[in-house]
């Protein structure tokens, strides 16, 4: 074994005891090992200077985007490998909370899969948002915080705002929204569309920016409610 | 694809930030580090089913590394577009070469004895770390960033566990000699 190969294998622990307490005892007399050794230490420890948090949100990003997937398949697998009943309940408490929760709690009714993925994206993040509160705020009031989501290839920006009892989520995309089953095509500048999916009613504007305001009012009341909410 | 998904993101969600930690740095140029984490997850996702280990943190991060191979292939198909570095390809490349020789002298780099880890800056310690060598820069992403271990590495890298060892060393030398030249880390 090379020295070079030696010291190596004592930074990482391979040496036995014998070999290790004799290497010791060599950087002691060997300036350029003990210099490698301190270097080698110094590099370990700024790079793990960037062993940092996934930033907050991304976990919520993660559960949509996968739930959108999920909800594009027409039939739950029947012969799905199952696992360990500790690795589930490892995972529960984590499922439990937040919006992946409040997804599952939502049954998208049959045949919504052929939804574009965009949209789907916005109904199911939509339907995830908490119940409104008691209060009924007179401003609008941000609910959780943006998450970004690519559905589709498209790339989402979802907000939850909360008024006068009501919630209402906008998403804005730099690509237009495609036109879901069922909906509605809309005349004039923007070129939007509007739909009702599940108890969610959706309005979408196709102009500059495109956006897409769903929430759980009737349609007619959208496009007002859109006019309250602050610009994307 | 389909159906577990509850089961799928209670055995994957924990290690986000460890894929997190990976795509930062094996996202290509112009690429978001979010966007291939979720591009990650939806890949692992379909191939849920199939999926037989048992090491699912690594199975992950093998996911990773392949997303970001492809996504670097497919900036590099079109025409006057830069591509950044692409590091997922790079990180095999090489890897029967038995690496590459730190180019410096012992004598030229100055002692690192000085450095004060807690006047580290994160951002200065990776702009530094994006100037190593590809092979050496992977195996401390994977090692000291995401926490693997060298044996894990050396099979995502396709690499032996000596080789991988020997460019962690020199990648974690040469590092220390990067952020003590660029002044960061210096004693006042």
């Amino acid at each position: 074994m090379s020295h070079d190969q030696m010291l190596i294998a004592f930074l990482a622990g391979d040496l036995d005891p014998a070999a290790a307490r004799r290497f010791d005892e060599h950087l002691l007399g060997c300036e350029d090992c003990w210099q490698a050794v301190r270097e080698d230490q110094a590099g370990q420890v700024a790079a793990e200077l960037l062993r940092q948090p996934a930033p907050p949100g991304l976990a919520d990003r993660v559960r949509l985007a996968v739930e959108v997937a999920a909800a594009a398949q027409p039939q739950p697998r029947q012969n799905r490998r199952r696992w360990p009943r500790w690795r589930v309940l490892a995972g529960a408490g984590a499922l439990a909370a937040g919006l992946a929760a409040a997804v599952l709690a939502v049954v998208l009714p049959g045949g919504r899969a052929q939804e574009p993925a965009a949209v789907a994206a916005v109904v199911r993040y939509a339907q995830a948002m908490p119940h409104p509160g008691s209060g009924r705020p007179t401003v609008p009031v941000e609910v959780g915080h943006p998450v970004t989501v690519t559905a589709g290839g498209q790339r989402v920006t979802l907000r939850t705002w909360r008024l006068g009892g009501a919630e209402a989520t906008v998403a804005v995309s730099a690509a237009p929204f495609p036109m879901p089953p069922g909906a509605k095509g809309m005349t004039g500048p923007g070129m939007g569309w509007s739909a009702r999916i599940g108890h969610l009613s959706l309005y979408c504007l196709n102009g500059a920016r495109p956006e897409i305001v769903a929430g759980a009012v009737p349609a007619a009341e959208l496009p007002r409610l859109a006019r309250l909410l602050p610009q994307p | 694809m389909g159906g577990d998904h509850r089961a799928f993101l209670e055995a994957t969600l924990p290690y986000l930030d460890v894929v997190h930690r990976i795509a930062r740095h094996a996202a290509p140029g112009g690429q978001d580090a979010e966007d291939l984490v979720q591009e990650t997850y939806l890949r692992a996702y379909a191939a849920f089913d199939a999926y037989r280990g048992e090491n699912t943190r690594a199975w992950l991060a093998a996911i990773c590394l392949n997303a970001a191979r492809s996504e670097a292939r497919r900036r590099r198909r079109r025409p006057r577009e830069l591509t950044g570095y692409p590091p997922a390809d790079s990180a095999r490349a090489g890897c029967e070469e038995g690496g590459r020789a730190d180019p410096r002298r012992p004598g030229e780099l100055p002692d690192v004895a000085d450095v004060v880890i807690a006047a580290l800056d994160a951002e200065a310690v990776a702009g530094c770390l994006a100037r190593l060598p590809a092979e050496q820069r992977w195996c401390i992403v994977l090692m000291d960033v995401a926490g693997y271990t060298a044996r894990e590495t050396a099979e995502l890298l396709g690499c032996p566990r000596g080789t991988v060892l020997a460019r962690v060393h020199r990648g974690r030398r040469k590092l220390a000699g990067l952020l003590t030249e660029a002044g960061v880390g210096h004693e006042p």
